[in-house]
Parts: structure tokens; C-alpha cells; sequence
């Protein structure tokens, strides 16, 4: 069958191959038939009695309708003539070579309707009747009204009777209970009332020994020291735990705790994912962010703000614009190509906002993409329009300074400690330097000077480049190059003589920053090749005149590159050369000797001349000419400048000011003395504070994109409303716009979108959607305030009001308790949005302070606790546990913030763990540590073998044993009855019982007794860290509760 | 009891040092570990208490395939050099093929014309399918494949396109294929990971998207593919540490054993602290079965030489190959093997000259795969292992212009095959254009293919869901339908 139609697709001829390539565009021209207006006129009238109704219920759903199967769209003649993969779906007058009419009639494949039953045949002859007829259509299949009603859809008003959409209630607690001895605070009543008409009373509070415990684990995700425990159980003070609650929500490990929650709802990480999942070095500000504002207490609504806007609602604070972190953390495609471009900004788009909304409000947005949501009342109009607050926001590195108010401050300290470091020095120059220049002047060190037997850097007057180079002369006088570097160019330098008797020359050749790898060459990689250097000495300065040219000898260098020798510039050969490589940046010389001393060369002129022919643009970049009467001087021998010289030969009466300061200067170089108090000044400034500027990953608009290897745009300028979430299907531009369900103004484009100001780089469309948020009277924010306690609540009681913590959607949980939700939510409004009293008014709750005491009656009249009768045991976090481990180890580093790493080893606390999206920690992974793929707000729980085997075999977590043995064999009297009950308290809070105590002895010992029969040297040592790591696999440990 | 982990990889080759970094993710999710049934048997279990989401289940409906070897080709192997035959492709060898879009590959500036395969093709088997001289050992079994030619996919990048093939979403963070047929199924295997991956051992990189191709997104992560490290210990943490002998190792489980028994008996209700007793328990037996089972030096020689490990230009794939088997007997549900590394001339990519990489990576699979269906038939194995071969596209038939020309990527055809449980060999659906380019008859895509390895498998893709974030997701999302015609 399917050689048969190959066979049958091969005789169509090479043409037809067209058909499978990409589609032309529709014919404009088909021949126009004499009886056309006749046939159309019929056709119309098959179409509409007899085609249409066919295609519009047997056809339309699959090509066009819901979905557009094989890219073939039926619903206008334009797209019918361009048809699909499979090539054009109609011949227009020739029912026979369509494509259309095969598949419906079975004569081709792919038999049409797909996997359903054939069309009748009366209906298969109409439309090889239409066909023949031109194909004609009154109008499209589906409406152009009806395809764009979707983008203009208005939710009607029971859409938002769902209980989470509905304002908060004005709830009060049951008073019926607010007598009972159990409860403690609102909270209770709210619980206790739930019980008692289920008939069912709570446990009793828990002893002081848990409490400490599941607090500190809570509030902190660290173990309380034993010395913490004893003095909280043994505080008689009423208030004793109020205290303990208030000092650990004060404490700087509450953020770092706390902070992980978010970043699991915030799918953080700090890479881009994809294909290579490359780093982004500068993501963990973000992390710092939620660290530092859970310790500041921040406003929850100020905290959402920021990570939606920060960059327009507080520009210059730096805690804000670390925030916008939160939208530029989910993945990015590293490598897009040109097809693909629009598609991925769309997924990105999307991952902004889906992750807003599970976050934020928990409603899952992304679900209306391609269509209306399918189960709450999110239109997609409403999602592509909430869409449109992200269209130009993009992934932007900026420069932070952390702590400008620390630098200045620093730095004002600074100054005044250097002040006396420069003051010595001036007062050095201004006192003793001038009788330090006479003095050295009558000295016989001066002479060498005067006499030039220094080398005497020359002051050319002509400066020419045969190449088109510009030479400038500057006032150090060295010759700089710019302009043209031609392939082989010559520079020829003139300059008066300024000593009567001429032996030597130098050519330094210096580094210049402004040179390819800072020079002294201008070829790319800093390298020059002067294949010759000619010196004449000319009659006169200037003019036409006589010149002689100098013999040069003895060449010499300070440096050279294999093979290419400073021999090379006087050996005649024109193309040989001397060069550097590799010492770019740096400054060399050469020197060479004139074969016959010049003489009588006052008021001659001397012309260098430099020739690069060597390799191509290979000219030198800076270089400076000097002279010297003395034979045969050192390269590294001092050098003066001529008009220093000449200051210098002049008498010292003589000399005017300028010229005084000048030659004092100079001197003042070469004074040991000051350069003794120079150079203290000058270590001193090496130590100047410097301002924190770091680089960090916001989101912003209208700065530089981090790009990647993307074939195009960052972003588009305008957001669309996608049919069926396809860019290729675009209905219109979508305007800025908020959840319907979720808005209670008739004028929302009056409350909440505002006119960017003047000058702004950002639309500030972001700034609407953060308002609209956290609108309590009009917008999202009773929703908001919801999320946000039912998360706290889930954290702390092991599961939320609502148990889907991230679906308040008609899909999720109901609430267990939903006028405690609204109470809360309430409270946390009237507190003005801060978490540590909501954190405090739950802990303080007997709600919480209850046992875990299980009991099979209540058990059996509310199996799941979703009354809360007693408080359930929940395993700790994979990043908790190690956490507490390092903590018994005595090896943690409490450091804040600052870059992560992925080094296992490190000291620090889990959640500076760098989170590469595909080097998750395996320690965090095995315990359920989510992906940082999408936002997750409950992590599941399981009991693995891998778990155990980390327990068992990991490198890290045998080390934190061994940290927590040399501990416990640190004290005086470590006997093995004293290791057991110290490592009970310390990891554990308890003192072990008898039987736990007489067992973890008995194997202590026989520990100890097999490694000495190994000959182990630690074997003590050992056998503690065995009990040790015992501790860390124990249930207990891993179980807070 | 073995205290060794064979030496099954190559050693680390110097020219990918940073390869490292890719790994330290490759071992986790060792947790398909079925604890459920044996701690009934123990009856630890309150009752209702602890469900293992790992216990094997039975599918929706009776099926032939209990376990997947999914042979992926990393890098897009091109259908028309490979199984999908184009004579017409040599008639048209050198001239442009009109109409094209130059953004149908990754390269639109080396866009060349129209390019016949340089492998010859020939007829085996009863089928008398074609295949090209590349492939002189698998041909010998074409009678057991059943060949899809018509398969397209969205992407024409690899690493949207892998996720594709993997997890049926071109984006990332979807759940893949072997994670939602170890949700569905469970394992069968007591100690040793439900779902094994296993990619390039000489050190050419990890597939594109790497741990994402094998992750389990929104799914529990137990159910998350177990990536065998190439260098080092397989498996993370599975060897006790070195100052430590077995009896000292074992005296520590015996008195945290008694230690958490005295902690659960204080809490009797709460199911998962007896699990958890019982999983230390578990992983001291995996220290034990895991390397056995990865040992293919247990093997008879004669098997070893079945599957090439005596040949240097195929023994790493072999060993693979091996591998698999022997996992797949004692239990494990879904093995996939990666040919090739990351990309370009390091995989099946085969930009710059189609020959030369092609002829490469043949040689480096031909005879293992071969060796695998025969050793899989022999033992009985073959009707309970369901067998797939692909990549994640096609190429195209037009060269990448060059020195030595290559074929740049096609989202629009490729071949894969299918053989073993529940399938029928010699069969052969849907088809390509003249010049294989696009899939044309019968196409598959996908989600296609994806509902008709579940439904081999026994699962019916429309009923196997995962509620995440207020939705039902499917691994088909909306769309598959089986393809029938290659059902036994």
C-alpha cells in the first residue's frame, strides 16, 4: 500500500516535489473561465446548501476549528488553495486533481474524516461538484467576530462565587470555646470549635524539651544547643516561651530558614538551563534578597512589589532591584534558532507569569495559554492581557553598590589616616628638598649628568610615518603611533643634537595602554618587528642638506624574541627583524654604538630612521630616542631629558622659577629620601576601602538583554492574543489587563495602569500589575494575604488550610478551616503585612503546642488530622538535615549572603548551595528538593533506600561525624557513658533512656574493641564517630517533631 | 560481598575534563526501590499506613512489554542514510530544491543542494527492507523491527527537540517517557533502580538539556531516571566508607535498627518511620546487588563477543548494551542508552561530513544492538523487552555546505524502530517524499509514538495522569493515537 502511493507520489514527476517543500503562497493567478461568473454563482449555492454544513460539522474541528491538524486550515478559500503539509487540498475547477476530494473519497491517503466514518456519497459528489465549480465561499467557515470574541471575553458575575475570589469575610473567632482551658489564643477557638462538633478533643501541649525543639527547627532549621534546652525548660518565667519565640524570630538564621520556602514557590536557581545550562554567576542577589527581607520583617506586599517591580517602584534601593530576580530566575534557552525566536519568548513570558501566579495568588494562569481555563474562571483574554506587563521586561546584569553608606563612611576614615602619609611628603619637598639639590649638585654624582654620560632622551623636531601613521610627540618624549598602520611602514625621526660628542643611542620601546595588548607594537597581539634602524647625522637641522650616515655596532637588548633577534636592525638585511613576543605591556630597549664617535655635533641634526618589513602591521606603537656620550652605556643607565639637561647646565641664579621647579622634580625622582616616604604613602593607598560594586541579575526593561546564543530578538515589542497559544496565529495586540474574577472596579484602566514618567527607560506596566496585586479594596490583595498565611500555616502545622498550596482554584483543596483562613489573612492586612507576629501568633497557638500523640479514637473519627487533634511528624528537609549536622559537627560557617558554591564540602548553610539546574545537590535531591523548574510550594516526602545509603556511605556526612566525635571526645571526662548522653543531648535534646543507654555503650565498646583488633591508631576516635553517624540515621534526628 | 564497583567505564579522557560538572546530578534518584511488599512481608506496615509508589502494578490492559531498552541516537541520525531508502534522492543529486526554507536547519548560511545518500542500500530478510550498508549486523534482524519512516517533531534544535522525544514538551521540566512508565507501572526489581540511564563513556558530553532528558518534572522524583556515571563509583554513595569493614558497618544498622524500633513503637501510627527502618535495610543489600548486576565480566565470553566487547571500536556501547540486558532480567523497568556525547562531530550530528560521522557512530552501535536483539531472542527475553532505536529528528536532504559536506537538522522526517514485546517485526508504516524530507504518509508524531510505546506497555495514554498544578497532565498532553498497524 505504501509503495504503491510512493509509486503513485513519484509519477507526479520532479515538479510536484514542491508540494513538500514549503508551501508558495496562494495562486493570485488561476485562468479566468468564460462561464465563471456562472459556475461561481452555482458553486455559491452548493456551498452553502450542501458543502458547508459538511465541512462546518465533519471537517472544521480538526483543520481549522480547535486545532489545525497537518497545518491544513479549511476555513477560508485562501488557506484551503495553500492547504497543508501534504501540499494545496484543491485544483479550483478540477475535482480530480485535488487532494481534497481523494482523501474524502478513500482514493488517497490519508483517508479523511481521520478514523471516523466516510462522508456520504452525496456529500463526497457535492464536493467534487463545488470543486469543479471554482470553489467558491460566501464567507469564511467561522466568523472573524466570532474567531476574535474569545480576546474580548467578559466574565460573567457568578464566575466569582468561588470561595477563594470572594473578598475576605469580616469572621470573628467561635466564642462558644473561648473559655476552655486548651485554648490560647484566636486560633484555637477557631480549631477547638471544628473538634468538639466532631467530638473529638485535642492532645495536650507538648513538654518543653519538644517544644524547643520543633521551634528552633521551625524558626530556624537548626538544632538547639543543650545548654538552650536546659535553660528554656527550666525557666519558670510565664513568659518563657513568648521569649524564646521572640529571640529565634530575631535571629539571622530565621531568613536563611525561611528564605528556602520561597525560593522552591520562586523555582530559583542560578542557571539558565537548557542545553548547556550555563551559570548566572550574578543570580544569588536574589537569594540574598529574600534572606535579608524575611530578616528585616519587610511588608509581604512590599516584598511582592518588589519582585514584580522594584526597578520602578525603588529605584535606588538595592533590596528592590535584587528582587526583580524573582522573574528572571526561571530557565532560558541558551541556543534559540531564527524559527524558534518568538515561540521561546512567548515560554518565557509565560514563565513569568505562571510563576506569579502560583506564587502570589495561587491560581494556576498558565493554564489559560491556549484556551479559556478549563476549570476556573481565567479567560485567556485575561491571561494574554496579563501577559503584556512583561512584553519588554528582560534579563539585564547591572552594577550594585551593597553598602555606598559603608563605603562612604570607610573611606572617610581612610582619608584621615592617609592625610599624614602626604603630608610628610610635601613637607618634605617644601623643607629639605631644595638644599638636597644643591647639595647633590656640587656633588661629584651630578657630573655624569652635565656631561652626558646618562643617556639624554632627544627632543625630535621632525616626525614623518612613510605608511600615513600619525606620530605625535609627547611630553615624556617618546613618539606615540596612531591613524593608518600600514603592512610595512617606515618612521623617520629628526632631532637636534644637545651633546658635542655622540657614542651611543637607545631605542626604548614602551607599553601603552592604548596599543593592542598595551603595546609597544601595533600588530594584534601588542608585537612590533623593526627590521632595520638607520642614523645620519645631517649638516644642519633642517633643509636640504648634506647627511652622513652613522656606522652602528654592537647591538644590545633588554629582551628578545626567540629568532628574532636586536642583531637583526643593523645587520643590513632588510627583511630580518627584532621583536618581543611575549612581553606585551611591557616596556624594552635597545641600544647600539656608533662605530666612529661623532664629534663636533652641536647644531647638527641627527635623523633616525625605523623600518618595519618585517611582518605585516608590525610598527612599532611608542617608542623614545636617547643619546649618550659615554662608551658602551648600561641600557638601564638614567636617563635626563635635553631640557632638564639644559636647566641643569645652567647656573642656579640663573634659573627662573619654572625652570627651578622643573629640574626639582626631576632631582626629586632620583632622592632616596623622598622616594623612602613616597613609597609609604603609596602602600598606605594600596589599602583604601574600595565601594562594594558587584554585578547583579534583575529584570528590567530598556537595558542591554544577557544574551546567549540566540539567532534573534530579546524580546518583541508587543504581546499579542494568540489563538490556541500559537504566535503564528496572532488576533490582535493585547493591552495591558487584570484577572477579571479578581478586579471589583468598573475602571480598571483608571485605577491601576499609569503613564511611565518622563525619561523612564521601563513602561512601569509592571508597576500596575504589582499595584493590582496588592489592591486590597479593588485588585488581588485578599487573595494575596490568603496565600501567603495558608503558606506560613503549611510550614508550620505540615499542611495548609488549603492543602494545595499553590491551586486556589476550583480544582484545589477546599479549606479545612475557612474562617480561620480569612481570620489570618485579615490579621496579616491589620498588621500591616508582616510575617514574624503571624509567625508568632500561630506558634503561640495550642494548635501548634499540641503533642503528636497519636490516638486511634480520634484517629478513628478524623483518620487524615484534617481537624488538627494532634500535631503531625513530618521528616525534615534534605537541606535541614545537613544543616544539622554541620551545626553538631562544629564546623558550620554562620556567614550571610554572597556567592553560592557547589562544592559539597563547604561549611556553610544548605541555602548558599549554588542551584545549578543540572548539578543539583544530590544530598538536597535525594531528600525531595525540587527541580527550580516551576514554582513548587509543598514538597513531597519520601522514604527512599538512596536516603539511607547517603546516611550510610556519604563522604560529607561521615565528616560531620567525625567533627561531632571530636566534639564529644573533647570533654574532660568523655567516658562512653558521657559520649552517649552528651551526643543524646546534643542531637536529640533529651537524655538518653537506660536501655538506649546500655545498648549505645555496649556497641561503643565493641566498636572500639574491633578497630583496635585492626590496629587502628583512631580506633576510639572511631567508634564514637560510628555512634555519631548512628545519631544522624536515626529517626528522631530526621523527625523534629 | 563484593567490595569492588567493576571497572565497566572507560577511564576519563583528558580532552573533556569539564565533563565533571555535568555528573554530580548523574546517580540521584536511585529510589526506585520497591519497599512496599517487603515490609508487608515484615508486616511493618500500619495498616493503610505507607503505599510504595514504587510497587510494581499492573497497566490499564494485558501487554506483551514488561521492560524498554530505548537505543537514542543522540544528535538526529539522518532517516535517508540510514533505513529510509530514496532512490529518487540520487536522481535530483545536486540540484536546489525549490521552495526552501533555509530556517529549516540550525545553519541558513550553508544551505547546499540536494544531496543522495553515500551509502549504498540493499534488501534483507523476508520483509526485504532496505537498509544501508551501515548497518550490516542490525539488518540481519529487520525481520523483528517494526519501522515508523513517517515521524516528525517540532523542533529543529536539539535540546527543545530531546525534551520533545523524551517528555513530549518541547519546554523544559516535563516528566519523561521512563519516568511516567515507572509511575505506571512500578518496578519489579527489589533492589536496584527502576529506571536506568546510561550516555557517553569516552567522554564526548552528556545529551544536550543533560539530567532533563531523564527527569521526572512534576512527578515525585523517585521516579526520575538513574544516570550511571561513566568514571567512578555508577552510583552515588553506594560503597561504605573505606575506614569502615562490612561487621563494623553492619553493627551500626543493628543498633540504629534497635534504636528506631524503640522510636517507633512510641509512635505506632506513623507508617513512614517503619519504611524508613526498612530502607537502611534495603540500601545495605543494594550495596551488594547493584555492582553484581552491573558486572558484565560475569558474562561467558562467547556473550561478551555476541555484543562486540572484544572490538575497541565498539566495546564502551557494547558494555552498554550488556548492561541493559542484565538489568532488564533482574527487573529493572526502563534502561535508555545514549550513543554518541553532546553534539556535532561528538554525536550522531553529523553537520560536517555525513559520511565519516555516520560510518563512525555505526560501527560504534551496529553490532552491539545486533548482538543485544539476538542475546534478548535467545533467552526468551526479547517478548517482554520492548526495543526502540532513534534520535530526536532527522536531517535533511539537502547538504551543509563544506569540505566534506554534512546534512543539518530536520524536524520534519526521521525513522524509528521498534522491536521485541509486542511488536510486529517486518512491518513498516507510513512513509516519507520522494526525497525524504518531510514525513508525508501516515505521520506519526511524537505524542504518536509515545501513546503506542505506553500501549505496548499495557498503559492507556488518555488514562495515565498526574494532577499537578489544578490539571490532569498526560504525557501526550492532548493529542496521540497508537499506531496500530505495528501491533502484534
Amino acid at each position: 500500500m505504501i509503495r504503491s502511493l510512493v509509486i503513485v507520489l513519484l509519477g507526479l514527476g520532479w515538479s510536484q516535489l514542491l508540494l513538500y517543500a514549503d508551501p508558495p503562497a496562494p495562486s493570485a493567478k488561476e485562468p479566468l473561465d468564460p462561464e465563471h461568473a456562472v459556475k461561481m454563482a452555482r458553486g455559491l449555492d452548493v456551498f452553502k446548501k450542501h458543502v458547508r454544513p459538511v465541512l462546518v460539522q465533519r471537517c472544521l474541528r480538526c483543520h481549522g476549528g480547535e486545532v489545525t491538524e497537518s497545518e491544513f486550515d479549511l476555513t477560508d478559500r485562501t488557506h484551503l488553495l495553500k492547504g497543508g503539509l501534504a501540499g494545496p487540498a484543491i485544483v479550483p475547477g478540477n475535482s480530480q486533481a485535488s487532494l481534497l476530494f481523494h482523501v474524502v473519497n478513500h482514493s488517497k491517503k490519508p483517508r479523511m474524516p481521520h478514523k471516523e466514518d466516510k462522508l456520504p456519497q452525496e456529500a463526497i459528489q457535492h464536493i467534487a461538484l463545488w470543486i469543479d465549480l471554482g470553489a467558491p465561499f460566501d464567507k469564511p467557515l467561522v466568523e472573524r467576530e466570532e474567531a476574535v470574541a474569545w480576546t474580548k471575553r467578559v466574565v460573567p458575575p457568578e464566575a466569582r462565587q468561588h470561595w477563594s475570589l470572594q473578598p475576605l469575610r469580616d469572621v470573628q473567632p467561635p466564642k462558644n470555646v473561648a473559655n476552655h482551658p486548651w485554648v490560647r489564643n484566636p486560633i484555637d477557638q477557631f480549631i477547638l470549635d471544628r473538634l468538639q462538633q466532631a467530638g473529638i478533643e485535642p492532645n495536650p501541649l507538648a513538654d518543653r524539651r519538644r517544644l524547643i525543639r520543633q521551634a528552633y527547627f521551625g524558626l530556624l532549621g537548626l538544632p538547639p544547643s543543650p545548654e538552650d534546652v536546659e535553660a528554656f525548660v527550666n525557666d519558670p518565667a510565664p513568659d518563657a516561651y513568648e521569649r524564646l519565640l521572640d529571640r529565634l524570630l530575631a535571629s539571622q538564621h530565621y531568613g536563611e530558614r525561611w528564605a528556602r520556602h520561597w525560593l522552591d514557590v520562586a523555582r530559583f536557581a542560578e542557571s539558565h538551563g537548557f542545553e548547556h545550562d550555563y551559570d548566572r554567576p550574578t543570580a544569588y542577589h536574589y537569594r540574598d534578597f529574600v534572606i535579608q527581607a524575611l530578616n528585616d520583617d519587610l511588608p509581604y506586599d512590599v516584598f511582592v512589589r518588589w519582585q514584580i517591580a522594584g526597578d520602578e517602584l525603588a529605584p535606588n534601593n538595592k533590596l528592590a532591584l535584587m528582587a526583580t530576580g524573582f522573574l528572571a530566575a526561571g530557565v532560558h534557552s541558551t541556543q534559540i534558532t531564527k524559527n524558534e525566536v518568538e515561540k521561546h519568548r512567548y515560554d518565557e513570558l509565560d514563565d513569568m507569569l505562571a510563576t506569579t501566579g502560583s506564587a502570589m495568588l495561587g491560581l494556576t494562569l498558565g493554564c489559560a495559554r491556549c484556551h479559556d481555563h478549563k476549570y476556573d474562571p481565567i479567560p485567556q483574554r485575561d491571561y494574554y492581557q496579563m501577559l503584556s506587563a512583561f512584553t519588554t521586561t528582560v534579563r539585564s546584569e547591572i552594577d550594585l553598590d551593597l553598602d555606598p553608606e559603608g563605603y562612604r563612611q570607610a573611606r572617610a576614615k581612610f582619608d584621615a589616616e592617609h592625610a599624614p602619609y602626604q603630608a610628610a611628603v610635601d613637607a618634605f619637598v617644601r623643607d629639605h628638598l631644595p638644599s638636597r639639590l644643591a647639595a647633590w649638585e656640587t656633588s661629584s654624582a651630578s657630573a655624569a649628568y652635565r656631561e652626558g654620560q646618562v643617556w639624554v632622551v632627544l627632543e625630535p623636531t621632525d616626525l614623518k610615518s612613510e605608511g600615513g601613521a600619525k606620530l605625535t610627540l609627547r611630553p615624556d618624549g617618546s613618539v606615540f603611533a596612531e591613524g593608518n598602520n600600514a603592512q610595512f611602514d617606515t618612521y623617520s625621526v629628526t632631532a637636534k643634537a644637545t651633546l658635542n660628542e655622540i657614542r651611543g643611542f637607545r631605542l626604548e620601546v614602551l607599553a601603552d595602554p592604548k596599543l593592542p595588548k598595551g603595546g609597544p607594537g601595533r600588530a594584534g597581539n601588542g608585537n612590533f618587528a623593526l627590521s632595520d634602524l638607520r642614523v645620519e647625522v645631517l649638516s644642519e637641522i633642517s633643509g636640504n642638506n648634506e647627511s652622513r650616515p652613522v656606522v652602528l655596532t654592537r647591538p644590545r637588548a633588554s629582551f628578545e624574541q626567540k629568532g628574532l633577534p636586536v642583531a637583526h636592525i643593523v645587520d643590513g638585511d632588510a627583511k630580518s627583524a627584532w621583536a618581543v613576543d611575549p612581553l606585551f605591556g611591557k616596556d624594552n630597549a635597545a641600544a647600539v654604538e656608533c662605530g666612529e664617535p661623532i664629534t663636533d655635533a652641536i647644531g647638527k641634526g641627527i635623523r633616525f630612521t625605523l623600518h618595519f618589513n618585517n611582518n605585516t602591521g608590525h610598527n612599532l606603537g611608542r617608542f623614545r630616542l636617547a643619546v649618550t656620550s659615554a662608551e658602551y652605556l648600561d641600557l638601564r643607565a638614567d636617563s635626563i631629558p635635553a631640557d632638564v639637561r639644559r636647566i641643569l647646565l645652567t647656573a642656579s641664579e640663573q634659573r627662573n622659577d619654572a625652570e627651578r621647579q622643573k629640574l626639582l622634580a626631576w632631582y626629586g625622582d632620583r632622592d632616596a629620601e623622598l622616594q623612602r616616604l613616597r613609597q609609604a604613602a603609596a602602600e598606605h593607598l594600596k589599602k583604601a576601602p574600595k565601594p562594594k560594586i558587584v554585578k547583579a541579575l534583575i529584570s528590567t526593561e530598556g537595558l542591554p538583554a544577557v544574551r546567549l546564543h540566540t539567532q534573534g530578538e530579546d524580546f518583541f515589542p508587543e504581546t499579542y492574543f494568540l489563538r490556541r497559544g500559537d504566535p503564528a496565529q496572532k488576533e490582535g495586540v493585547a493591552p495591558l489587563g487584570f484577572l477579571q474574577v479578581l478586579t471589583r472596579t468598573d475602571k480598571p484602566e483608571e485605577r491601576w495602569p499609569v503613564q511611565p514618567p518622563p525619561g523612564s527607560r521601563t513602561s512601569f506596566r509592571r508597576k500596575a500589575l504589582a499595584d493590582w496585586l496588592t489592591d486590597v479594596e479593588c485588585g488581588a490583595g485578599h487573595l494575596l494575604a490568603r496565600v501567603i498565611v495558608n503558606r506560613l500555616w503549611q510550614h508550620h502545622m505540615g499542611r495548609g488550610i488549603v492543602a494545595t498550596v499553590n491551586d486556589f482554584g476550583t480544582r484545589g483543596d477546599p479549606p479545612t478551616h475557612p474562617e480561620l483562613l480569612d481570620w489570618l489573612a485579615a490579621e496579616l492586612i491589620r498588621n500591616g503585612w508582616k510575617l514574624k507576629p503571624m509567625h508568632k501568633l500561630i506558634m503561640s497557638s495550642a494548635t501548634y503546642m499540641q503533642s503528636t500523640a497519636h490516638d486511634p479514637a480520634k484517629a478513628a473519627r478524623d483518620p487524615d488530622n484534617r481537624l488538627l487533634w494532634r500535631r503531625p511528624m513530618r521528616r525534615l528537609e534534605g537541606e535541614i538535615i545537613r544543616d544539622a549536622m554541620l551545626a553538631l559537627s562544629g564546623q558550620m560557617d554562620t556567614r550571610l549572603f554572597g556567592p553560592g558554591t557547589l562544592d559539597p564540602n563547604s561549611r556553610r548553610r544548605s541555602i548558599y548551595f549554588t542551584v545549578k539546574r543540572s548539578q543539583l545537590m544530590p544530598m538536597m535531591v535525594v531528600f525531595d528538593a525540587p527541580e527550580a523548574l516551576v514554582s513548587i510550594g509543598e514538597r513531597p516526602t519520601t522514604t527512599i533506600a538512596p536516603q539511607a545509603l547517603l546516611l550510610m556511605n556519604n563522604p560529607q556526612v561521615r565528616n560531620y561525624a567525625h567533627g561531632f566525635a571530636r566534639r564529644l571526645l573533647a570533654t574532660e571526662q568523655a567516658t562512653w557513658s558521657e559520649v552517649v548522653r552528651q551526643g543524646y543531648r546534643a542531637a536529640l535534646g533529651r537524655e538518653p533512656e537506660a536501655e538506649e543507654q546500655q545498648a549505645s555503650e555496649a556497641f561503643l565498646q565493641r566498636q572500639l574493641e574491633s578497630y583496635l583488633a585492626e590496629g587502628k591508631t583512631q580506633a576510639r576516635h572511631l567508634a564514637v564517630t560510628d555512634f555519631c553517624q548512628v545519631l544522624f540515621c536515626m529517626n528522631e534526628f530526621v523527625y523534629a517533631d | 560481598m563484593p567490595d569492588r564497583i567493576p571497572a565497566f567505564f572507560a577511564p576519563p579522557s583528558p580532552a573533556y575534563p569539564s565533563r565533571r560538572q555535568f555528573l554530580a546530578r548523574a546517580g540521584n534518584g536511585f529510589g526506585l526501590i520497591a519497599l512496599a511488599s517487603l515490609l508487608e512481608q515484615q508486616g511493618l506496615l500500619a495498616s493503610g499506613g505507607y503505599r510504595n509508589p514504587l510497587a510494581p502494578k499492573p497497566g490499564h490492559f494485558p501487554a506483551k512489554a514488561k521492560a524498554v531498552i530505548w537505543l537514542f541516537m543522540n544528535g538526529g541520525p539522518s532517516q535517508v542514510d540510514t533505513w529510509d531508502y530514496k532512490p529518487e534522492l540520487a536522481k535530483v543529486d545536486g540540484k536546489d530544491l525549490p521552495g526552501f526554507d533555509k530556517h529549516t536547519g540550525f545553519f541558513a548560511d550553508q544551505v547546499g543542494p540536494l544531496m543522495k545518500s553515500p551509502f549504498k542500500f540493499e534488501r534483507h530478510g523476508q520483509s526485504g527492507t532496505w537498509v544501508s550498508e551501515l548497518f550490516p549486523h542490525m539488518a540481519r534482524h529487520v525481520d523483528k523491527m517494526a519501522f515508523i519512516y513517517s515521524c516528525w517533531t517540532d523542533s529543529n534544535n536539539h535540546s527543545p527537540a530531546l525534551f520533545k522525544i523524551n517528555t513530549g514538551m518541547s519546554r523544559m521540566g516535563f516528566p519523561c517517557l521512563g519516568s511516567w512508565v515507572t509511575y505506571g507501572l512500578g518496578t519489579e526489581s527489589q533492589n536496584l533502580p527502576a529506571f536506568v540511564v546510561m550516555y557517553d563513556t569516552l567522554g564526548r558530553g552528556i545529551p544536550k538539556g543533560h539530567s532533563q532528558n531523564w527527569g521526572a518534572g512534576f512527578l515525585p522524583s523517585i521516579y526520575q531516571g538513574t544516570a550511571l556515571k561513566p568514571q567512578g563509583q555508577p552510583i552515588e554513595d553506594l560503597v561504605r566508607p573505606a575506614e569502615m569493614s562490612p561487621v563494623q558497618q553492619r553493627a551500626q544498622l543493628d543498633l540504629l535498627n534497635q534504636l528506631n524500633r524503640r522510636h517507633a513503637e512510641q509512635n505506632p501510627a506513623e507508617a513512614d518511620l517503619a519504611a524508613r527502618i526498612e530502607s537502611f535495610e534495603l540500601a545495605y543489600r543494594m550495596q551488594m546487588a547493584a555492582p553484581e548486576a552491573l558486572d558484565v565480566d560475569r558474562e561467558p565470553q562467547l556473550v561478551q563477543r555476541l555484543y562486540g566487547l572484544d572490538n575497541p571500536k565498539c566495546s564502551h556501547f557494547a558494555r552498554q548494551c550488556l548492561i541493559a540486558r542484565r538489568l532488564v532480567e533482574r527487573g529493572v523497568r526502563f534502561v535508555q542508552i545514549y550513543s554518541g556525547g553532546m553534539e556535532n562531530q561528538l554525536s550522531w550530528d553529523g553537520h560536517i561530513d555525513i559520511k565519516g560521522n555516520h560510518s563512525g557512530f555505526a560501527l560504534e552501535t551496529d553490532q552491539p544492538i545486533a548482538g543485544l536483539l539476538q542475546d534478548l531472542e535467545t533467552r526468551g527475553l526479547l517478548d517482554s523487552t520492548l526495543v526502540i532505536w532513534g534520535g530526536e529528528f532527522g536531517r535533511l536532504p539537502v547538504s551543509q555546505k563544506g569540505d566534506k559536506p554534512g546534512r543539518d537538522h530536520n524536524p520534519h522526517a526521521f525513522t524509528v524502530w521498534l522491536a521485541g514485546g509486542g511488536v510486529k517485526g517486518g512491518v513498516q508504516h507510513g512513509a516519507t517524499d520522494e526525497i525524504g524530507f518531510k514525513a508525508a504518509v501516515d505521520r506519526v508524531s511524537v505524542h504518536d509514538l509515545h501513546a503506542t510505546i505506553l500501549h505496548l506497555l499495557g498503559l492507556d495514554h488518555k488514562r495515565l495522569t498526574y494532577r499537578y498544578s489544578g490539571r490532569d497532565f498526560r504525557l501526550t498532553d492532548v493529542h496521540g493515537n497508537v499506531v496500530t498497524s505495528i501491533l502484534a
